[in-house]
């Protein structure tokens, strides 16, 4: 089975890809240090993960090369767990990426990074009440101490596809 | 406002021009060509330690001389923590040169310096960055007052 | 079911009213530096004495080990003892190439008294690898990846947006720019980041001409400690110059860019050592191999002579044109395999210090050695052919000037 982490860029995607599989990507606190995939594998009770770290992204419309690659990985890999990894005090902006793969028709975990920082910035965020709208998981984690990683493993089972009406029904509907 | 800062400003007023006052006199021994000595004060006259380092301290003295204008208001006072962080640039710098020369044992010698050339090596004259140092540190004090990085002071 | 752009930022907003509370923001000391290091009045000062840290750091770190320690060990024991030991002596083919070929003086051939002359495999090769080389690329990267990991070089980027929007590229330039200080190939890979195809020829072009790598830095320190400083601004200078006629002539976009500035952070020691072994084991894994397959290589064709008639067939261009010995021809062949290598066996041919400089300029700005060629080959043929046109035409007029303004200084 396949994992694919995906997110802005700079947002510590290569991070929880070095936590998650015990490799060693680069990592730097700028954007743009992932310009190629990289792949890692983990194991969850048994069960194989290949886990790719993919260059970050703002959208699903490529700008530049390192986007491009990023697009084409998720298209190719069909049947792919995604990890969407967004920065927690920037949420809506990530949010936008999230919900552009969930309408895609992948299952989807929503990973919060960064939460340290959204807190510094006295940004709350209802984490349980995110995931009951989404329906999907939602995990606050803060990958370069390596909390909430765990969680997010435990995770991967339960992302299921969701249709995007259920979560407009759930705010209210379309207007 | 606080009394504190009314002495902090003062304080980092005169830093401030004494800093000022080494950076230029770095700059003119530089362009003079010889290198300049009075008591244990040493100031070199290469291009790169005097000139550019010396173009570094004046830049901390201008940092300094602008954050007085309003100590304790946030935005003034990050620029003499930024002074004091230029200075610790030089005379850091200045120092890891000294560390780095004065252990191995040189051209003629042994593998290690010998116990006299090694203290030697830390004997005066310096550069003024090094005698700024100690009196940059005082930012520290300020900064700690401050309650850190993250305490606010607007009033 | 897909939605529209603007349903989806509505959405957005729907969900975040329900599940996020903004509180109000206080700005820090953090918060204060931060903004000091990007405003222009106060950023470029400070980026200064990075640069000035960079430097001071780099020369102590590197002196520290490669004077301090590695000539010592390299000259006074390991060169000595290996003269003594090694099968064949002077004047045999296989020793000439593992160990030292020696030099003419008055017509007798003698042998050399340090590892820069020797030019052996198990001498000069070894000693450049890793009692240079390898202390510069250490610092190097000790470096880079601190200010990396602290975050200082996105603000960089800001800092110097301006600067390079007139050469066709914009402030995140200044990531590869910088990493090809350190070796050129991953600063190819990593100019991917530039949007245009056009801001990654130029970016390619100008990396693998002007910017000289951390080994051949590493051996200039060495070499030519006194007029480093003069051969630097003479590349970047070229590298402005060049980037600017490139932007004006080629056709393409070159886009704003929006720079997410990430927050200042304490880098995890765990993080920066990590970062730091891999791009060092990275590094060596391509050098060493071309640096003592480049002493082979230059030794034989030493030895067969072929030097030696290249020299006299290239004479009226390396002396005439460009003013320098001809006897250069070999470091310019050895610079094909590793830029320090040639640097290093610059050292040892005798010339005035101009001549040196304009040499160590031609070995710099004349190709690049064979691992960023392949890089290079990687991300595309036609681009590749471009970059050595222009190459070449750089090598003629930004080399031949060098000569031509030691004419009127009067000093060539």
């Amino acid at each position: 089975m396949k994992v694919l982490l995906m997110g802005h860029p700079n947002v510590g995607k290569s991070v929880v890809f070095n936590r998650l599989t015990g490799a060693n990507v680069i990592i730097s606190n700028y954007p743009g240090t992932t310009v190629d995939y990289t792949k890692g594998y983990m194991k969850v009770k048994g069960k194989d993960f290949t886990v790719i770290d993919v260059p970050g992204t703002f959208s699903l419309e490529a700008k530049d090369k390192a986007e491009e690659v990023a697009v084409k990985m998720l298209e190719e890999e069909k049947d792919a767990v995604v990890i969407c990894v967004v920065d927690s005090s920037k949420i809506e902006r990530g949010l936008y990426l999230t919900l552009e793969i969930i309408e895609r028709g992948y299952p989807v975990i929503l990973a919060l990074n960064m939460w340290d920082i959204a807190q510094d910035k006295s940004i709350h965020i209802d984490a349980e009440k995110l995931e009951n709208i989404l329906g999907i998981p939602v995990i606050p984690t803060i990958a370069i101490n390596g909390k909430g990683i765990k969680d997010l493993v435990s995770k991967i089972k339960d992302a299921t596809p969701v249709e995007t009406d259920k979560i407009l029904e759930k705010v209210g509907g379309k207007e | 406002m606080n009394e504190k800062y009314n002495l902090g400003s003062v304080y980092f007023g005169i830093l401030g021009v004494v800093a000022l006052v080494c950076g230029i006199a770095d700059l003119v021994v530089v362009a003079g060509g010889d290198s300049f000595s009075w008591g244990i004060l040493e100031i070199p006259s290469d291009p790169f330690r005097g000139g550019w380092g010396g173009l570094i301290i004046l830049f901390a003295g201008l940092f300094y001389l602008y954050s007085i204008k309003n100590f304790s208001e946030i935005h003034h006072f990050s620029k003499a923590v930024m002074g004091s962080i230029l200075v610790w640039v030089i005379a850091g710098c200045d120092i890891l040169a000294m560390i780095t020369e004065s252990i191995p044992g040189g051209e003629e010698g042994g593998w290690f310096n010998t116990l006299e050339g090694f203290l030697g090596t830390y004997a005066p004259p310096y550069a003024p960055a090094i005698f700024l140092l100690p009196f940059s540190l005082v930012i520290i004090y300020h900064l700690h007052k401050r309650g850190g990085t993250n305490a606010d002071m607007e009033e | 079911m897909k939605l529209t752009v603007d349903e989806r930022w509505d959405l957005i907003e729907k969900i975040s009213k329900e599940t996020v509370i903004f509180g109000v923001y206080k700005h820090t000391v953090k918060d204060a530096i931060g903004e000091l290091t990007v405003k222009p009045l106060t950023g470029i000062p400070i980026a200064f004495a990075v640069l000035y840290g960079f430097w001071s750091f780099f020369g102590s770190f590197a002196g520290f080990f490669t004077d301090g320690f590695f000539v010592k060990l390299f000259d006074e024991h390991w060169l000595p003892w290996l003269q003594d030991v090694f099968p064949g002596g002077l004047g045999n083919w296989f020793y000439a190439i593992m160990v030292d070929a020696g030099h003419m003086e008055n017509g007798i051939l003698v042998a050399s008294d340090n590892c820069f002359e020797s030019f052996g495999v198990l001498t000069s090769g070894f000693f450049l690898a890793i009692g240079v080389v390898l202390p510069a690329i250490i610092a190097f990267y000790l470096i880079l990846t601190l200010l990396e990991d602290t975050g200082y070089m996105p603000r960089l980027a800001v800092l110097i947006d301006t600067v390079l929007h007139k050469i066709g590229l914009h402030g995140f330039a200044i990531v590869p720019t910088i990493l090809s200080l350190g070796c050129n190939v991953p600063a190819v890979t990593a100019s991917r980041i530039l949007e245009t195809k056009k801001q990654r020829f130029i970016m390619m072009t100008l990396l693998a001409i002007f910017i000289p790598c951390g080994a051949q830095l590493g051996i200039m320190e060495e070499v030519i400690p006194d007029t480093i400083g003069f051969v630097l601004l003479y590349l970047f200078t070229g590298y402005f110059i060049l980037g600017f006629i490139l932007h004006k002539v080629l056709p393409g976009k070159s886009p704003e860019i929006l720079i997410d500035v990430p927050p200042y952070q304490m880098p995890m020691l765990r993080d920066v050592a990590m970062k730091l072994w891999m791009r060092v084991k990275g590094f060596f894994k391509i050098a060493i191999p071309f640096v003592l397959l480049g002493c082979i290589i230059v030794n034989i064709l030493y030895l067969a002579n072929i030097i030696d008639w290249l020299a006299n067939v290239l004479s009226p261009v390396l002396s005439g044109w460009f003013g320098v010995p001809k006897e250069t021809v070999g470091p310019l062949i050895a610079a094909f395999l590793r830029k320090d290598l040639a640097v290093a066996q610059l050292s040892a041919i005798e010339m005035t210090k101009y001549q040196m400089i304009t040499s160590v300029v031609l070995v710099s700005i004349y190709f690049p050695c064979v691992a960023t060629f392949m890089m290079l080959l990687k991300e595309g043929w036609k681009d590749l052919l471009g970059s050595i046109a222009v190459l070449a035409l750089v090598v003629f007029l930004y080399g031949g000037l060098l000569h031509l303004i030691w004419i009127l200084l009067g000093v060539a």
